[in-house]
């Protein structure tokens, strides 16, 4: 549940980009902080190997502005993608109040992204949390490559999406749906936390 | 330095262990990283980053402990040519909490520890039950978030 301080009237929330390697969690990260302004965000912490693979994973705190009254604060964090890591995925999942589940839309890459998509309902899971309580989307990136290389959309949904999730084509390298994908995952999150009694109680 | 609280109850406890251990900077977070205090910091953004990481730390520690047949490690030191960082989990009434301090060498890891015991026992003694509050969001929320973040995009 995001944490909610009645007394500065502040909300932060946790969101998780997770999804096979070299999907686009990071690059997703990396336009965001490129279009938000200084005094809005925090330093991007990435913890990566020399050749820039997530290590542990990516971190950007943003302030996002006023809402309701409450100035709302996202971090913003990304998971390894591959398959080795689990346990610091599982680690980085740890109280997330919303996730963006990012597919690589490359035809080759479907078993990758429906083993990652099984990866994470599995950790979920372990973490005790019902995935149909947990606000979430998808996005299809990397739609900007040819056509014979990639899955359309429809076809992705039909291959991924098994729970009807807002879904999002993207080209997250040069910024395409990257911001669509972010406020429909925010929107969710706090959809939940206002449709609760309360968030943490504090 | 300014201290600054989520719930007011936790503020005399850690502005005494902040005074008594000699901290630079105290933040007192989650298992998760959502920080529920701090001392020393400005900017919360900054704050946000450094929390992350030792959020962090502790939870690889404890994955480490696990794998090695230990319960978890109660504390982590590092110790730096100017400051040193302590960091240790405790428990509340409230679940599990991570706190991390920095300090400089006008203390000593022996009294950070020391006083750690006394602040973490402060903080299960204070702890009050949970309590329900109402509704946070307007119903209109939705547009504010598309403007928010609209303007944070420079659209």
């Amino acid at each position: 549940m995001p944490l909610v301080n009645f007394t500065t009237r502040e909300i932060t929330c946790k969101i998780v980009y997770y999804g096979p390697g070299r999907s686009g969690k990071t690059t997703n990260l990396q336009y965001i902080y490129s279009q938000v302004p200084d005094d809005r965000r925090g330093r991007m912490v990435s913890l990566a190997t020399q050749t820039d693979r997530t290590l542990f994973f990516d971190f950007l705190p943003l302030e996002l502005g006023s809402i309701s009254g409450f100035t709302t604060k996202f971090q913003l964090y990304t998971v390894p993608g591959q398959v080795y890591y689990n346990a610091t995925r599982k680690l980085v999942l740890q109280g997330a109040d919303g996730v963006v589940f990012v597919a690589d839309s490359q035809a080759r890459q479907l078993d990758e992204d429906l083993e990652s998509l099984q990866n994470l309902h599995q950790n979920i899971l372990e973490h005790g949390v019902d995935i149909r309580s947990l606000p979430m989307v998808l996005q299809w990136n990397k739609q900007d490559l040819p056509r014979d290389l990639i899955l359309a959309p429809d076809e992705l949904d039909e291959a991924l999406n098994f729970r009807g999730l807002p879904t999002f084509p993207a080209d997250a390298l040069h910024g395409a749906g990257v911001f669509e994908t972010l406020k429909a995952v925010s929107a969710e999150v706090l959809r939940k936390l206002s449709h609760s009694s309360a968030g943490r109680a504090t | 330095m300014s201290t600054t609280v989520v719930e007011q109850w936790t503020a005399e406890p850690l502005e005494h262990y902040v005074a008594q251990a000699s901290a630079r900077i105290v933040v007192v977070m989650t298992p998760a990283g959502q920080v529920l205090a701090q001392h020393g910091f400005g900017r919360a953004v900054d704050l946000m980053g450094v929390a992350a990481l030792g959020a962090a730390i502790m939870a690889s520690a404890g994955a480490l402990a696990d794998l090695v047949g230990e319960r978890t490690f109660a504390a982590l030191f590092h110790a730096g040519q100017r400051h040193g960082i302590h960091l240790a989990g405790c428990s509340t009434a409230r679940g599990a909490l991570v706190v991390l301090t920095v300090f400089g060498r006008d203390t000593s890891i022996g009294l950070v520890e020391l006083f750690f015991g006394e602040f973490a026992a402060a903080r299960r003694a204070a702890a009050p039950a949970d309590s329900a509050r109402g509704p946070i969001l307007a119903e209109n929320f939705e547009a504010e978030l598309g403007a928010s973040l609209a303007t944070l995009f420079g659209r």
